[in-house]
């Protein structure tokens, strides 16, 4: 009986630490995607945070941060009218990303404050510092790719 | 030493209320994913930073703000009033003629990232003409070869812009098209492809304008010409005005009402040279029809839902040349060769209405 016990014992906490250590490591390689990226314009910085078990990138410095009067920009174009005077920093342009393997993230939508369009979007990662990142309609052939670089802070 | 399962039960529900606490806990901090912005953070902090990657570096884009979107796939129908076509090949009349007919093009990318966008496409307009006065069957062999085959063109295309770095591009654009009034059961000889190209080397000081200097090899107006060409697009720091020019080939002012409205106001060369194989078979071998016609035209662009937007034309289509020749040669500005035909076409007013699937 003791023997039983033990083995049920053991057995539990198998079967309770393996998944956790799974998934440690699957966060591991999904989290890398987490950090501050620049689009290949220049004209935005981007950080992608997690969020639950998922991926959401919100822009965090823009080039030109004030509209022709001088104020903050704002998301004017979204065609949803309540939107529009959201700042446009902090704006969360990325969503919903998960990581599906492979150094892939995938089921998202990334967002275009310039003509206030939303397209489904895929993120390869090619190295630790670059992004690929596909929004297209409907299939992905019908889309533009664009590769974002990692930042980090002057003089690391 | 014994351990009945009921003696060690408490502990495992211990351990599970732990864990279901931990995990609640940790649920408790996540923060709401549904939100688009987040709390005001210190954005100063995202100043201060280089790229991870010495080598990296930015890249210009072949889009401005507030730039009329590009259309993948497109449906459209064009319609010229009734005008006066008069010729003075043998025996000469004057007839008075609609022009109409469906265009469809595609234009599709290949590549597209940072370092090159390659895009390849494929157009096939059609135009039929119609006399809207005299029924009786015309006894002039062009007028016959307009009315009873109409005009086709068929062509491939490609563009490549390529980013030299965050302020300079290069733009090539090269064309081969089939023009002529051929059917799908009386096809053309290949061998009357026309090719166009033209290259733009261009710069981009800002984020609002791309301008450029280039030449191009064209048939826009019917003739066969090597031309410099300008780009030069603009917008304004609100986004609501801008220009839209590639000249001489089209040149337009944008008002952009909002980024789902626009309209321009501008004009269009169009044209090319077109194999008449009936008029050929006639009494004029290598006949070929050299249509250029210049359109002042308003121009209103609409989001319809999604990626499908309408745009409707309407203008004064100016009759530039359709003239015809004898194969296809170089006559230039100032060449001397005479025309087989100088017909002369009065100048309606047209209409274009489409629908495309325009592109991120």
């Amino acid at each position: 009986m003791k023997k039983n016990v033990q083995l049920l014992v053991l057995f539990m906490v198998a079967a309770l630490i393996t998944p956790i250590l799974t998934s440690f490591r699957a966060d591991d390689e999904a989290d890398r995607v987490i950090g501050i990226w620049e689009p290949s314009s220049g004209k935005a910085r981007v950080k992608i945070e997690k969020i639950g078990s998922k991926y959401y990138g919100k822009i965090v410095w823009l080039r030109e941060p004030n509209d022709e009067t001088g104020k903050s920009k704002v998301d004017k174009n979204n065609p949803d009218e309540s939107m529009r005077s959201v700042p446009l920093k902090g704006y969360r342009m990325l969503k919903d990303f998960s990581y599906k393997g492979n150094n892939e993230w995938a089921d998202g939508t990334i967002y275009d404050p310039e003509n206030g369009s939303t397209y489904k979007s895929t993120i390869k990662m090619k190295d630790n510092n670059t992004l690929e990142i596909r929004g297209y309609i409907g299939v992905s052939a019908l889309g533009r790719t664009d590769v974002w670089k990692r930042l980090q802070a002057a003089g690391k | 030493m014994q351990f009945p399962l009921y003696a060690i039960a408490p502990a495992i529900a211990r351990i599970a209320v732990c864990l279901l606490c931990a995990v609640a806990a940790l649920h408790a901090q996540t923060p709401d994913s549904t939100k688009t912005v987040e709390e005001e953070e210190d954005f100063s902090q995202y100043e201060n930073l280089t790229f991870a990657d010495t080598k990296a570096k930015n890249y210009c884009t072949p889009k401005i703000p507030g730039l009329s979107p590009q259309k993948l796939i497109s449906i459209a129908y064009d319609l010229q009033l009734p005008a006066e076509l008069s010729t003075p090949l043998p025996p000469a009349e004057s007839r008075r003629m609609t022009a109409h007919g469906i265009r469809l093009g595609a234009n599709i990318p290949v590549i597209s990232n940072n370092k090159i966008v390659w895009q390849m496409g494929a157009n096939y307009w059609e135009t039929r003409y119609n006399t809207t006065g005299n029924q009786a069957e015309s006894p002039n062999a062009f007028t016959r070869t307009l009315t009873e085959r109409g005009l086709r063109t068929m062509g491939l295309n490609t563009t490549l812009f390529k980013p030299l770095n965050d302020k300079r591009f290069l733009l090539v654009q090269a064309s081969a098209d089939l023009n002529g009034d051929f059917r799908w059961n009386d096809f053309q000889s290949l061998s009357y492809l026309r090719y166009s190209a033209a290259a733009v080397f261009g710069f981009k000081p800002n984020d609002r304008l791309m301008w450029g200097l280039g030449a191009a090899r064209t048939y826009r107006v019917g003739e066969l010409n090597y031309i410099p060409v300008v780009l030069y697009n603009w917008s304004s720091t609100n986004s609501k005005w801008g220009t839209e020019i590639l000249f001489p080939a089209r040149g337009h002012v944008r008002r952009n009402f909002s980024p789902r409205t626009i309209l321009m106001g501008g004009w269009e060369l169009e044209g090319n040279t077109y194999r008449l194989n009936q008029l050929s078979n006639s009494n004029y071998p290598d006949a070929e029809l050299r249509r250029g016609e210049a359109r002042l035209r308003l121009v209103l662009e609409r989001q319809l839902r999604g990626f499908i937007w309408l745009t409707a034309q309407a203008g004064w289509r100016y009759n530039w040349g359709f003239n015809i020749d004898q194969g296809d040669f170089f006559r230039g500005f100032n060449g001397k060769q005479p025309y087989l035909a100088e017909n002369t076409w009065s100048n309606p007013l047209y209409f274009n209405i489409g629908v495309h699937l325009v592109s991120p």
